[in-house]
């Protein structure tokens, strides 16, 4: 049985975030060196970590969380490997290292609290009642996870003229730098997705990149366990 | 449940295994001897008609990644990660070669395997020894080739030159060795020397006269590459954590396959412009260590193979062979940032009408023949350029199959110029090229298709079916269908007794301009009662006709 099960033993830790597989992602934990992740994402842990829910820090950054239920976040410290996980969907690892991104809120797993990073909410798009599009904008010198409904694809804004269209509910991140609007739907007559929540597009325009999942399930797994 | 293959045997892949996501893997032990193993993308007449599928150590991957090196792991001396599905239509055959590196003949080989490993489980070996061999230098160990499907054969063939001569024979271009006077003594000094003793011996005197064995290893050209300032060496190690040496960035992409380095930099003059995204100065000695490519979080190395200094780096963790996420890329990470941490999910290059981004992503290109699609309503996660959509009436299918079973397939018609990506939670996405074929999909598994296909939509009827019939949709033409499974599909030819679940079924083919009546024929009842299994389809037809089954039943 051993043998069978020896191929899945984690790897050598090399960074401070790594995939292990698809689906999970292993953080180093180490003490003053801090990690907020997704309340819920957490799938085992070796060492002494401990567990912190919506700890003050964040609720002060974190006001602007639509649901007004406090931020589905947790800080994580303390000396350990960390595995996080959301249901299976794909992990993505980024090393920061000073550039920005915008995170799509159901898409972000973890990232490392000493990163600056403020929630901000999508101008012009409620993408469901009571439920906006939230996004957070991180910056700095860390790690970020990400996790998408299978293998993500990244776009370049700046490849043509056009702007460039996505689903919202297929959105992942973005570069901040890019102009966002809504686009509620094409021209007279012709509606996309007539009756299934799908009118609204978000158009991107500028240099930058729009990381977009294969799948419009938005569902926050994490959320909806409770 | 692995199979073993005897030399000559012969395979279906789909036979052996339903993925098409698989691990090749080479092992040779010969005792003294190196050797190069490699992938030679063949087109149908077998000859290696576009460089870029030689895919060895100085290109470990294709364009489109359907086949990349991915170095010695698991035991190993070489692997290689094949993703037929993704493979051109062009390519036809990849052949799987191993040639030595320095002297030695094939009968100095003590053991080798070639092994097919799908889903973790290694389901084909082609075991061989020296003893098959006598003085060949190379050998075609195994095919994967297309006949209708792809197979797997274990051919076993020695061949008496080397790797030049093997490229040779497969068409592609030998550059001659270049006399190597332009190398300058200066550049030999600021590298330290290669640690491993079974380095090529072509480091050991770069300023010789050319150098007469045809020693088929660019790795001069690596290290002697110019020693120019390396613009993304100066990230910081990832915290926490200890940087691993890394290897040389396998990112020198000659734009022909060459085996001496024609094209490579004048050693140490001219740094080139960088092709490819390459960054000058990521090459290495393997020597040295480098801070690691910091946007990847990747384990330490494996231990380098003996034999040329700049493996790919083995991004994988042990047992997981098929892991893409760790796969080598050859567009040389730029540093840390959210570009390289997302250069693996970059778009593939554009140039035909349907590209498969992955396995559940679609991006068709409407400027490519100009020609509208139509798509399931809702299936649009991403478009560039002036592209419109139209609400496609019903009229046709959705009336229909709406009105009938109370599900809405609605199309939306995308026309215009530019890209529309296509995605529908997260089911794998097949694209069927029919070229005047007639293939029948069952409605709910339809996600795109070319307008100019013509399309009719069939009921299938019979007591028990929710709804009170199937409905299926038949294409027929010149065009392509986007096809759309719950998981990975299994493909099975019809027989006489050929049933499937009208739930889990998703596509037939309506053999050649054949009527799809004839073929399917509901035998209701067929398992009734216990098994809860009230409702299956028959399927009749001449050999050669395949149904197509997804692990799901709506």
């Amino acid at each position: 049985m051993n043998q069978q099960l020896a191929g899945y033993a984690p790897a050598p830790v090399a960074a401070r975030m790594e995939n292990h597989g698809h689906h999970m992602v292993k953080v180093a934990m180490q003490t003053g060196n801090d990690l907020l992740a997704r309340v819920g994402s957490m799938v085992a842990y070796e060492g002494f970590v401990q567990y912190e829910p919506n700890p003050p820090a964040v609720r002060q950054v974190a006001r602007e969380w639509m649901t007004g239920e406090g931020a589905p976040l947790m800080k994580c410290s303390g000396d350990g490997l960390l595995y996080l996980a959301d249901y299976g969907a794909d992990v993505v690892v980024i090393n920061l290292a000073g550039d920005s991104l915008s995170v799509n809120g159901t898409n972000l797993l973890a990232f490392d609290a000493s990163l600056q990073w403020g929630v901000e909410r999508v101008k012009g798009l409620a993408k469901f009642a009571g439920q906006g599009l939230w996004n957070i904008k991180i910056s700095g010198q860390g790690w970020v996870a990400l996790t998408s409904r299978g293998t993500p694809i990244v776009v370049d804004c700046g490849r043509g003229e056009d702007e460039t269209y996505v689903d919202p509910d297929a959105l992942i991140a973005w570069s901040p730098n890019l102009k966002v609007k809504g686009k509620r739907s094409f021209k007279a007559g012709s509606l996309i997705g007539r009756g299934s929540g799908e009118a609204y597009q978000m158009g991107f325009s500028g240099e930058g990149i729009v990381v977009v999942q294969p799948s419009e399930d938005s569902t926050d797994r994490l959320r909806a366990r409770g | 449940m692995a199979r073993e293959f005897q030399r000559g045997h012969k395979a279906k892949i789909s036979d052996l295994t339903a993925g098409t996501d698989l691990y090749v893997g080479v092992q040779i032990s010969a005792p003294g001897l190196t050797f190069d193993i490699s992938c030679f993308g063949l087109d149908a007449s077998e000859r290696l008609s576009d460089d870029r599928y030689f895919i060895f150590f100085n290109q470990p991957k294709s364009p489109e990644e359907s086949i990349q090196l991915l170095g010695a792991q698991a035991g190993d001396t070489e692997s290689f990660r094949v993703t037929l599905d993704r493979i051109p239509q062009q390519i036809q055959r990849l052949s799987f070669t191993a040639t030595i590196d320095g002297a030695g003949q094939m009968s100095q080989v003590a053991s080798g395997y070639i092994r097919v490993v799908a889903g973790g489980e290694e389901v084909a070996r082609y075991a061989f020894s020296g003893a098959e061999f006598s003085t060949e230098r190379a050998v075609m160990l195994g095919d994967f080739y297309l006949k209708d499907v792809w197979r797997f054969a274990a051919i076993g063939q020695g061949f008496d030159g080397g790797l030049d001569a093997l490229l040779k024979n497969f068409g592609g271009e030998v550059a001659e060795e270049e006399p190597a006077p332009a190398q300058p003594q200066a550049a030999v000094p600021s590298f330290a020397p290669p640690a491993q003793a079974s380095a090529p011996p072509a480091f050991g005197a770069p300023a010789a006269a050319p150098a007469p064995a045809p020693a088929p290893v660019p790795a001069p050209a690596q290290n002697f590459a110019p020693p120019s300032p390396a613009p993304a060496q100066n990230f910081p190690p990832p915290p926490g954590a200890t940087p691993p040496p890394a290897p040389a960035d396998p990112a020198v992409y000659a734009a022909q396959t060459i085996v001496a380095p024609v094209n490579q930099p004048p050693y140490g003059q001219q740094p080139q412009p960088p092709q490819y995204g390459q960054v000058p100065g990521q090459q290495h000695a393997p020597g040295q260590s480098a801070p690691p490519p910091p946007g990847y979080g990747q384990p330490p190395q494996a231990p380098m193979p003996p034999g040329y200094g700049q493996q790919p780096p083995s991004g994988q963790f042990p047992g997981q062979p098929q892991a893409p996420h760790g796969a080598p890329q050859g567009a040389a990470p730029q540093g840390a940032g959210v570009a390289a941490a997302l250069q693996k999910y970059r778009e593939a290059p554009t140039g035909q009408r349907w590209t498969q981004q992955n396995e559940k992503l679609i991006r068709v290109d409407l400027g490519v023949a100009d020609q509208p699609i139509l798509a399931r309503q809702g299936s649009m996660v991403l478009y560039q350029g002036k592209v419109e959509f139209g609400y496609k009436g019903a009229g046709f299918a959705g009336r229909v199959v709406g009105n009938a079973t109370g599900q809405e397939m609605q199309l939306m018609r995308c026309s215009g110029r530019g890209q529309v990506f296509l995605a529908e939670e997260g089911t794998h996405l097949h694209p069927i090229e029919l070229q005047g074929d007639a293939i029948c999909v069952s409605a709910e598994n339809v996600l795109a298709f070319d307008e100019t296909l013509q399309h009719e939509v069939r009921r299938i009827e019979g007591h028990g079916i929710p709804g009170g019939a199937l409905f299926v949709m038949q294409f027929q033409g010149t065009g392509t269908v986007i096809v759309k499974t719950h998981g990975v599909p299994v493909v099975l030819p019809v027989t006489p007794t050929t049933f499937a679940d009208c739930h889990a079924v998703v596509a037939w083919s309506a053999a050649a301009q054949a009527i799809v009546s004839s073929q399917v024929r509901m035998r209701s009842n067929a398992y009734a009662g216990s098994t809860g299994e009230s409702v299956n389809l028959q399927f009749r037809g001449a050999p050669g006709n395949f149904i197509v089954v997804q692990p799901y039943e709506v």
